[in-house]
């Protein structure tokens, strides 16, 4: 108790230099909640972009369709197994959907593309970003019925328009080719290039005819979880749950594994700057206190002659870069708060900085710099900065309770 | 016609398509009984339970122009193989259609491939067919529904013009066929493709009427997309012999890849 | 009074305090240099990337080929303008480019036929060091392809397996030929990995009956610090009707991309800065304010305020000076170590792409000239700006205050 008291009286007998290394740490706080905040942010949206385009947080398949998808490959029961999932804590929905290729021809022309066969009894925007990006028109009704929503790109190429004739032509379950109508009830555009020249929506009953699929058979469950860091813990609970060793569960990892790549490079490359600045500030609060110790090399001299232990000598140092670190912290947490809140209500548009006309804004990136904080983000952060005072305390605390006494009482 | 023309699809346009009672449609009903009665008469002069045609293909496009001869078969409304003949580069090149599938067989390589639903709209052996419109022939009379928009005189022939609409649900992207035949005898002299916005997409014509298989058909069948109105593909049928006896074997993988 | 001297004596008299202000100074140089280096590194790598799995710098069409990419849309006299451009110091390499269908067994899938010259393409872009098995194509080796990733799953094929490719040649006849898959590559974008077929060029017009013209020519700069518009324009008055485009124009939602993630390299810098900052702020108060009796007992035996204010921005000069050096040498050895060496990410990232152009997964530094002079020029400016006020509060502090200063 007594050491404590010393160490906070200490700190403040230089006012200035405790404030402006306090205000460092704080600085390094407010840097370290903005990169990870804004990484936690734009990995969470990209994910979720990814996980709504199709393939959700865990996919529910058939062994072998992460591999090498085809028709031929597909669940029996889909709709019993969406049932049993949708009581799963942390899962927030899931759909019954049928993937695949095909070539989708009007009078004008002929191009390949995705069809994404759903229910549209089921879906809504909220977990379909393709919905969500409704331009024109609407879904089409449930049921047997030939609608289909089909991307905007794609819509230009085949010259077609709401109402008009779509021809898709794809292999069956049998791998026998076959072709259907439907007539185009929306359009979206989501400004991603590959999903609005390529991605149809079809009903899921008019594509279980034309395929010959049984009644409940699709190619995949698309699990939607609440949290989607909660993912891959979700997929141990979902594979349980199915238990069928010719199902294959797989978290967004491993269906989408170029959103992963991105994530995972660009996270690192936040963890390196995050690190630099750590070590900036390291510096700077090992210089603080070094400074402090080395200046009052007589006074810890005359504190050993006096019959102090170099331990508590030790721990009085150590206890001043605690003190500092909470000081620094709750400085941090000042400055950082409003900062916080800009981000999370208004943040930095970049867009002015690329150029007006920036479309792609959708689904990849978002020109917004904003921001948003996990709980273990915070407390990581929390954790790393007091390490890091601490760990800068280590060695002026070690010169503290080294200074010889004598030797210091003669510069006197 | 189950017959030669068949397998050329668009060709075939004529007969098999139309017949089949499902062609119902349009005005009033007295009308729509009429052209599918005529219709089935139409498709009775050109049905075949079997075939074996010798036919000489011309393709002029913008890039190239291309002879071939070949030689077909049939038996029913699914089974159809061709052989290419000449030139001697692709000679022994076969396409067996059976059912919704149709398999190349390549002799250079010797490979058989059976083609996949993203080539099905390309091009067949270079002409302005695609492989889907060979198989998609077949279906034409459930695909369609059929009314004689036209009957009377015109350019001093009698004539009957058939309307074929396609149906709500047929995986058809045209917006209507209409198909022109000679009043009394059926032969057909032209069949227009109309898009959805009701525009000419493609024009097929048939001219030089001549005895084949035992009867007057018109022997040369001329293809012109309406978007490039140079270009155009000929069929030339050089003979022609209907139900004969043909073996289920002929059409069969093995058999494709006998030279 | 000699200045400097003073300075100096000062300096080394108190030599732990300077030992200590200037390390920190220095470790805050090399921070900024190895971060300037770093980011330098990866604005580079994701604009090299962009352009070399495919792109190139520059690529120059028949006009009207983007939009319809056709068998017929063709660049005539691809040997002529070749060699222009290689005269004018340019790397370039012509492309022929169709579909067809590849079968392998019973399976069968839609490619994308590419025919190159792997010689001239290896000049250009960096694709055939993206093997994920295999090796690949060679100019001696005529039936030898390699394969994309997911097309090789698709397909069932591995090295040394038979594929048949059929297609319509420009003659209108069919065209189909036995190849042999030399290599399969890694992820290089969802186009190649889902359809790309990649060939020698003489086989590719053997196979299609394409005498000659080629329909893509993609062009690198030798040198990839010259200006890119002006590149462009040089190559456009090489291929006069043609379409010469940059990559940017080519790949305009990618351009994007990386100018919103260059903008935030930026951001980060600054920030780094301002950390600089902060810590050399501190350290110069520190190291002027402890000394405070000090200048109050100058300023007692009439030193002027003035030769008290050169003393202290002397002394800074000195420290800063040899902090400077430190960390140009220092961030030029780590940021150089980085450079050669790499942060391999391939570990946790497999497969990255953005926008369908696949990323490095390792991470290189790039040392610039303003990587390193920026870094060092900030730390001189700054630690000047902060040493302005404990200076002038030395110079003027009356020296009984100074004896009681905290």
């Amino acid at each position: 108790m007594k050491v404590n008291k010393l160490a906070w009286r200490n700190l403040w007998r230089r006012k200035r230099r405790t404030l402006i290394t306090a205000f460092s740490i704080a600085f390094g706080v407010l840097l370290a909640v903005t990169f990870t905040g804004t990484g936690d942010y734009a990995y969470t949206n990209m994910i979720d972009a990814s996980a709504n385009m199709g393939l959700g947080h865990v996919t529910v398949e058939p062994r072998g369709y992460n591999e090498t998808p085809s028709l031929d490959k597909r669940l029996q029961h889909a709709d019993d197994t969406r049932a049993r999932l949708l009581h799963l804590p942390g899962v927030s929905n899931a759909y019954v959907r049928i993937l695949g290729q095909a070539m989708f021809a009007s009078a004008a022309k002929n191009v390949g593309g995705v069809f994404l066969g759903i229910d549209p009894a089921a879906e809504s925007g909220t977990h379909n970003l393709l919905l969500r990006s409704l331009v024109e028109g609407e879904l089409f009704p449930a049921g047997r019925g030939h609608g289909a929503v089909v991307g905007s790109k794609l819509a230009e190429k085949l010259n077609l328009s709401l109402g008009r004739k779509l021809v898709y032509t794809t292999s069956d379950a049998n791998g026998d080719i076959v072709s259907e109508i439907a007539r185009v009830s929306g359009i979206f555009r989501t400004g991603a290039d590959e999903a609005d020249g390529s991605m149809v929506l079809l009903p899921i009953d008019a594509v279980r005819d034309t395929l010959n699929y049984a009644p409940h058979e699709a190619s995949l469950v698309a699990v939607i979880v609440d949290d989607q860091r909660r993912a891959e813990t979700l997929t141990q609970a979902i594979a349980a749950q199915v238990g069928n060793p010719q199902r294959e569960v797989l978290p967004w990892q491993r269906t989408q594994p170029e959103i992963a790549g991105v994530v995972a490079m660009d996270r690192s490359g936040n963890y390196i700057s995050q690190l630099l600045v750590g070590l900036l500030v390291a510096a700077g609060i090992l210089n603080t206190l070094l400074m402090s110790v080395l200046e009052r090399t007589r006074e810890f001299g005359v504190m050993m002659a006096l019959g102090m232990a170099p331990r508590t000598l030790f721990r009085l140092v150590i206890t001043e870069s605690l003190w500092l670190a909470v000081l620094g912290l709750l400085l941090g947490v000042i400055i950082t708060v409003p900062w916080f809140l800009y981000l999370v209500y208004v943040g930095i548009d970049f867009s002015a900085a690329i150029g007006q006309d920036y479309s792609a804004g959708g689904v990849l990136v978002d020109p917004v710099l904003r921001i948003r904080l996990y709980r273990e983000s915070a407390l990581a952060i929390l954790a790393g900065v007091f390490t890091l005072t601490l760990l800068s305390g280590l060695y002026p605390a070690w010169r503290a309770a080294r200074v010889p006494p004598v030797q210091s009482l003669k510069a006197l | 016609m189950r017959s030669a023309l068949h397998r050329f699809g668009v060709l075939c346009a004529l007969g098999s398509c139309l017949c089949g009672g499902a062609a119902v449609a349009q005005p009033e009903d007295g009308q729509a009984e009429r052209a599918t009665q005529i219709l089935r008469e139409v498709d009775d002069l050109w049905r075949g339970s079997s075939s074996h045609a010798r036919v000489a293909m011309q393709v002029k496009t913008e890039h190239y122009t291309r002879n071939m001869k070949m030689e077909a078969w049939s038996k029913g409304k699914e089974e159809t193989l061709v052989r290419i003949v000449a030139p001697l580069k692709e000679k022994g090149t076969a396409t067996l259609k059976s059912g919704n599938n149709i398999f190349t067989y390549l002799p250079r390589t010797d490979r058989t491939i059976r083609l996949t639903s993203g080539m099905m709209l390309g091009s067949w052996m270079g002409s302005h067919f695609t492989n889907d419109d060979l198989v998609k022939e077949s279906r034409r009379e459930e695909d369609y529904d059929a009314y004689i928009s036209f009957e009377g005189e015109r350019d001093g022939r009698q004539l009957l013009e058939f309307t074929l609409l396609p149906k709500a649900d047929a995986a058809v992207v045209w917006g209507k066929l209409t198909l022109t035949v000679l009043a009394g005898s059926y032969i057909p002299l032209e069949e227009i493709y109309y898009d959805e916005d009701m525009q000419v997409a493609r024009t097929i014509t048939f001219s030089d009427v001549k005895p084949l298989g035992g009867r007057e058909r018109p022997a040369v069948l001329h293809v012109v997309p309406a978007d490039k109105p140079d270009e155009y593909t000929e069929l030339v049928y050089e003979s022609l012999q209907l139900d004969i006896q043909l073996s289920d074997a002929m059409f069969s993988l093995s058999s494709l890849r006998r030279r | 009074m000699n200045l400097l001297s003073l300075a100096l004596r000062n300096v080394m008299r108190n030599w732990h305090r300077t030992l200590v202000t200037t390390l920190a100074m220095a470790f805050a140089g090399i921070i900024m240099i190895l971060f300037a280096a770093l980011m330098e590194g990866l604005m580079q790598a994701s604009e090299r990337n962009a352009v070399a799995m495919n792109l190139g710098d520059i690529q120059i069409h028949a006009p009207g080929y983007r939009d319809d990419p056709d068998l017929y849309t063709r660049i005539e006299q691809p040997a002529a303008l070749l060699e222009s451009l290689r005269a004018a110091g340019f790397r370039a390499s012509a492309r022929l480019y169709g579909f067809g269908l590849a079968a392998s067994g019973s399976t069968s899938a839609g490619v994308q036929l590419r025919g190159i010259d792997p010689r001239a393409e290896a000049g250009v872009t960096q694709v055939h060091r993206h093997l994920l098995q295999g090796r690949w194509l060679d100019s001696g080796d005529r039936d030898g392809v390699v394969v994309g990733r997911k097309l090789a799953r698709t397909l069932g094929v591995v090295t040394g397996d038979e594929v048949v490719i059929v297609s319509q040649a420009s003659d209108g006849s069919i065209a189909d030929a036995l190849f042999r898959v030399r290599g399969v590559l890694k992820s290089v974008g969802e186009g190649v990995d889902r359809a790309g077929f990649y060939l020698l060029d003489t086989a590719f017009r053997d196979l299609m009956v394409l005498p000659q013209g080629a329909h893509e020519i993609a062009v690198l700069r030798a040198d990839r610090d010259t200006d890119l518009d002006a590149a462009t324009a040089e190559v456009a008055a090489l291929a006069t009707g043609y379409e010469t485009l940059d990559w940017r124009a080519l790949q305009p939602v990618i351009a994007r991309i990386l100018e919103l993630a260059d903008a935030q390299l930026v951001f980060m810098l600054l920030v780094v800065y301002v950390a600089v900052g902060m810590v050399v702020l501190n350290a110069m108060l520190m190291s002027v304010f402890e000394r405070i009796h000090e200048f109050g007992v100058m300023k007692a035996i009439g030193v002027t305020p003035w030769q008290i204010t050169a003393l202290v921005f002397m002394e800074t000069l000195v420290q800063v000076s040899v902090a400077c050096l430190l960390a140009l040498g220092l961030g030029w050895w780590s940021a150089r170590y980085f450079q050669l060496n790499g942060i391999d990410l391939s570990g946790i990232a497999s497969a990255a792409s953005i926008g369908g152009v696949a990323l490095d997964p390792v991470w290189y530094a790039r040392i610039t000239p303003d990587a390193l002079l920026l870094p060092v020029g900030f730390l001189l400016l700054i630690a000047l700006l902060a040493v302005i006020y404990p200076a002038v509060k030395a110079a003027v502090i009356r020296p009984v205050a100074a004896l009681h200063y905290r």
